[in-house]
């Protein structure tokens, strides 16, 4: 397994505990650079701006801060930051003008609640959360909130606004749907169907995910029940849930060690330009006890990995530039795995046990976007690795490369060596580059 | 202070973990029988790693793996290693590595020798591994060199083995007893007898299309020596030391030129001294033969971050001219290059590691011509490769060139030969 050593990294200040989803990328100011957002247990919420340790935005949140996302709920064209407390207070700032408005980040000022109250907005919602989302779940064009719960449940909410007339947080979250669940749900994914359209997925224990179906759609209820009717014959499961069917389960492929072991899961891994025929999306699982797999829709296994390692997070990250994303998994004791969909892997150890783990787009250089590997520490410190690009997952030496090359071997042969030597190709690019022209013997005289 | 913008030009192919820590002594690459090169290293706790990259048709795939050299105890410690390839037209693979068996009260150190005199086996690891010379030492052992001699005309590759004796140890082949044994010093190696201190570095340079030698040594003490000397007459032709401050890492012998011309002689004899410190400045003896240790120069920066362990001298960015590596202790690989026109090393480029750095090697690992660089942290084995999509195109816009100069030449010399004919044909009328 090629292994590698990352370097370039800072180390954000950062002294509190937090879950390990209480930390995420995203563009929280809408200045189109991604930020870091993180909220411990103590209710403080941070945003952290390119390579600067101290958080350039403290925020604080009624409660433990478990889950935190950046994304549009308001669905009005920018993007706003949630923090979610165990307790089940709800918070949603806008800090469009709170990182850029304010140059001096030695003394970040601290907003209690209520001080800016058009900024920010805080409801009430069921507590023990565990996990958010932020995404158009039902296909209407906007966004939707997902919460999964500590005690199986998982409820979709819709941001009802009513700012109409002035530019501050106005509004509150109606909720759609309640599922319950058999298993515990460590995460919530969109994917697309075999039809192409997203569905939401959540992960369930033994490596297994549940499909929700969103049953608010009207015009979608005969699709959908064709579907669970479907899905029913082929997999010959039953759910008990309900009356009505709006859990769909599945069990992946493959030995499973354990069926109770903590999984996750990832949707919507982009394959790039290369390949559109397929529709259905692709998504990663990964588990405790070290099982890795990508799947392409319910039913084609396109690999699967064992590793020695407790993973607790899963994310995906396009390290080398290709547009097809790898799948990156952390385990606590902070090997980390990066596969793409070859099933190559490249893994790298951080020399520091993990608490929370997350892997994206991050400005932390350069006033860019690069791909980042963000490790919390249990030390008082963030590590980001903010060079994390790889030319290719393999390893491949210059004349493999040269040789795809049409023009290369067209040059070769002018020069009178046989391109499919290697041992006078090797000769010929040592002496091309240590001895350029002029100061070596002709190779064909 | 001059400015370092440049990149570093390499990026990490693979990164090998060691389960204990490596030194300065324990890299040593060696050459395959396919005509590629791997990696020895040695680490603390006895164990030795091969690292060689598999070919698998369109991929390579660097492998690591442990290699069980006989007769080393489990509780040893490895000091040094180091591999050659015996002098033509004998061949075969020769290995040395020297350890510290621990004994309780008192620690013996050892030096084991291992070559495979069977025909067909002289570069198989594995059986080389299995036969051993196993050679008690009377002092501690530091660094395990080997060098090209010649001796009574024929050449002959010979183990140097420093010690804490304040002497240089010897070690040859004997042919008929297919087994090698210490020799005096003073037989192959006059200027190195009677050593002032410790030599913790050394390096031998044969001169080319010459009988002669440059050899340079530096000891903890900070004395650091170099001789000119005569093989043939086994005579010390000029000899130069100077006395600096705190142990001396490394010295190299090396050429500005990667390939100096023939027609240029003062370039084939123009050989300059690096000198790493572990305190001081590293500093470079410009032009050794002319102005003995006189003309120095500074490598600036190289106090900044910690001591230097380890250096290399070699074409990084293959124009012709060397360029020195230096890797130190403050986990930065420094690059410098010699600036004609300000007659100065300025650094080019540094870049950091995840922790010390140990010791280096730049040889062709991936057997494409083009060389990697091995570097051995506190933590593992790094391998760093150069960017390959900007190689590919260097060695595209060479070759377009080269190829550009071929027809030129060739449509030349077909049109010389039109015309002779043209003359011909018009210079006989009849």
């Amino acid at each position: 397994m090629r292994s590698l050593s990352y370097v370039q990294r800072v180390g954000l200040e950062f002294s509190g505990s937090l879950f390990p989803r209480a930390v995420c990328l995203g563009d929280a100011d809408n200045d189109s650079l991604n930020e870091l957002v993180v909220g411990d247990t103590n209710g403080k919420l941070y945003v952290y701006k390119n390579d600067d340790s101290k958080p350039c935005v403290v925020r604080s949140c009624l409660g433990m801060v478990t889950c935190v996302a950046v994304g549009d709920l308001c669905n009005k064209g920018k993007n706003v930051v949630l923090a979610v407390s165990a307790e089940g207070w709800f918070h949603l700032f806008d800090l469009t003008a709170a990182t850029t408005g304010k140059s001096d980040s030695s003394s970040h000022h601290e907003l209690l609640l209520g001080d800016e109250p058009k900024l920010s907005f805080t409801q009430h919602v069921p507590a023990n959360t565990k996990t958010i989302l932020i995404n158009d779940i039902d296909g209407d064009g906007k966004c939707e909130l997902v919460v999964g719960y500590t005690d199986r449940v998982v409820r979709a909410f819709r941001w009802e606004d009513c700012s109409e007339n002035f530019d501050g947080i106005s509004g509150q979250l109606i909720l759609l749907k309640k599922w319950l669940l058999e298993g515990q749900v460590d995460s919530l994914s969109m994917n697309p169907g075999p039809d192409g359209i997203p569905e939401l997925m959540v992960s369930q224990p033994g490596c297994g995910y549940a499909i929700l179906l969103c049953t608010w759609k009207h015009d979608s209820h005969q699709v959908w029940t064709e579907e669970a009717r479907k899905s029913e014959k082929g997999k010959k499961k039953k759910s008990n849930i309900g009356p009505v069917r709006d859990v769909i389960l599945h069990q992946t492929s493959g030995r499973i060690h354990n069926k109770n072991v903590s999984t996750h899961l990832l949707g919507s891994i982009s394959r790039g330009s290369s390949d559109e025929s397929s529709k259905s999306g692709l998504f990663a699982l990964c588990t405790l006890d070290g099982t890795l797999k990508l799947m392409d829709g319910s039913d084609t296994l396109l690999w699967s990995v064992q590793v020695d390692h407790q993973l607790f997070a899963l994310e995906k990250l396009d390290v080398t530039g290709d547009g097809r994303e790898e799948v990156v998994a952390c385990a606590w004791d902070g090997q980390t795995y990066i596969i793409d969909h070859d099933r190559s892997v490249v893994r790298f150890q951080v020399d520091e046990n993990v608490n929370a783990f997350c892997a994206g787009l991050y400005a932390c250089k350069g006033g860019r976007n690069s791909p980042c590997l963000v490790y919390v520490s249990f030390n008082h410190k963030i590590y980001v690795y903010w060079k994390v690009g790889l030319e290719r997952m393999e390893s491949t030496n210059l004349s493999n490369l040269l040789e795809a090359k049409e023009e290369f071997r067209d040059l070769v042969q002018r020069l009178g060596v046989d391109a499919n030597d290697r041992k006078a190709v090797r000769e010929l690019l040592h002496r091309t580059l240590y001895f350029p022209d002029g100061h070596q013997e002709d190779p064909t005289s | 202070r001059a400015d370092c913008a440049g990149v570093c030009p390499f990026v990490e192919d693979s990164f090998s973990r060691f389960s204990s820590q490596s030194n300065m002594y324990c890299l040593s690459a060696f050459p395959t029988a396919t005509g590629g090169q791997d990696l020895l290293a040695a680490t603390l706790k006895g164990k030795v790693i091969c690292l060689r990259y598999q070919d698998l048709r369109q991929k390579i795939r660097p492998v690591a793996k442990e290699v069980q050299f006989t007769y080393i105890p489990v509780d040893a410690e490895i000091v040094s290693i180091d591999t050659f390839n015996k002098s033509l037209p004998k061949g075969g693979l020769v290995v040395g590595i020297t350890f510290i068996k621990d004994l309780g009260d008192k620690a013996s150190p050892f030096l084991n020798i291992y070559c495979d005199y069977e025909p067909g086996s002289e570069y198989n690891l594995d059986s080389i591994a299995q036969s051993c010379l196993n050679l008690e030492l009377q002092f501690t052992p530091f660094q395990l060199y080997h060098t090209e001699v010649q001796d009574y005309g024929r050449s002959e590759t010979v183990f140097l083995l420093g010690g804490n004796d304040q002497n240089i140890h010897l070690y040859k082949e004997n042919e008929l007893l297919h087994q090698f044994e210490e020799q005096p010093i003073e037989n192959l190696f006059p200027e190195l007898k009677a050593l002032p201190s410790n030599v913790l570095w050394m390096d031998v340079v044969n001169i080319p299309n010459s009988c002669r030698r440059l050899t340079a040594f530096g000891c903890h003490s900070g004395f650091v020596g170099i001789s000119h000397v005569d093989q043939n007459k086994k005579a010390i032709l000029q000899s130069w030391n100077i006395q600096q401050d705190g142990p001396i890492s490394t010295v190299r012998v090396f050429s500005l030129y990667a390939f100096p011309t023939k027609t240029d002689e003062h370039q084939l004899e123009d050989f300059n001294l690096l000198v790493t410190s572990t305190i001081e400045l590293s500093v470079i003896y410009r032009d050794v033969l002319k102005y003995g240790l006189s003309d120095q120069l500074i490598l600036p920066e190289t106090d900044r971050y910690d001591s230097v362990l380890c250096a290399l001298v070699a074409d990084i960015d293959f124009d012709g001219m060397s360029e020195l590596l230096l890797g130190t202790y403050g986990q930065e690989l420094l690059c410098y290059k010699f600036r004609e026109t300000e007659g100065e090393f300025q650094l080019v480029w540094k870049r950091c590691f995840q922790s010390p750095l140990l010791s280096m090697a730049y040889v062709d690992l991936t057997y494409d011509g083009l060389c990697e660089l091995a570097v051995i942290s506190l933590k593992g084995l790094h391998i760093l490769q150069y960017s390959l999509t900007k190689m590919a195109e260097l060695v595209l816009e060479r070759l377009r060139h080269k190829v550009a100069l071929l027809e030129k030449k060739k449509a030349d010399s077909t049109v010389k030969s039109d015309s002779a004919m043209s003359f011909d044909v018009a210079s006989s009328p009849d």
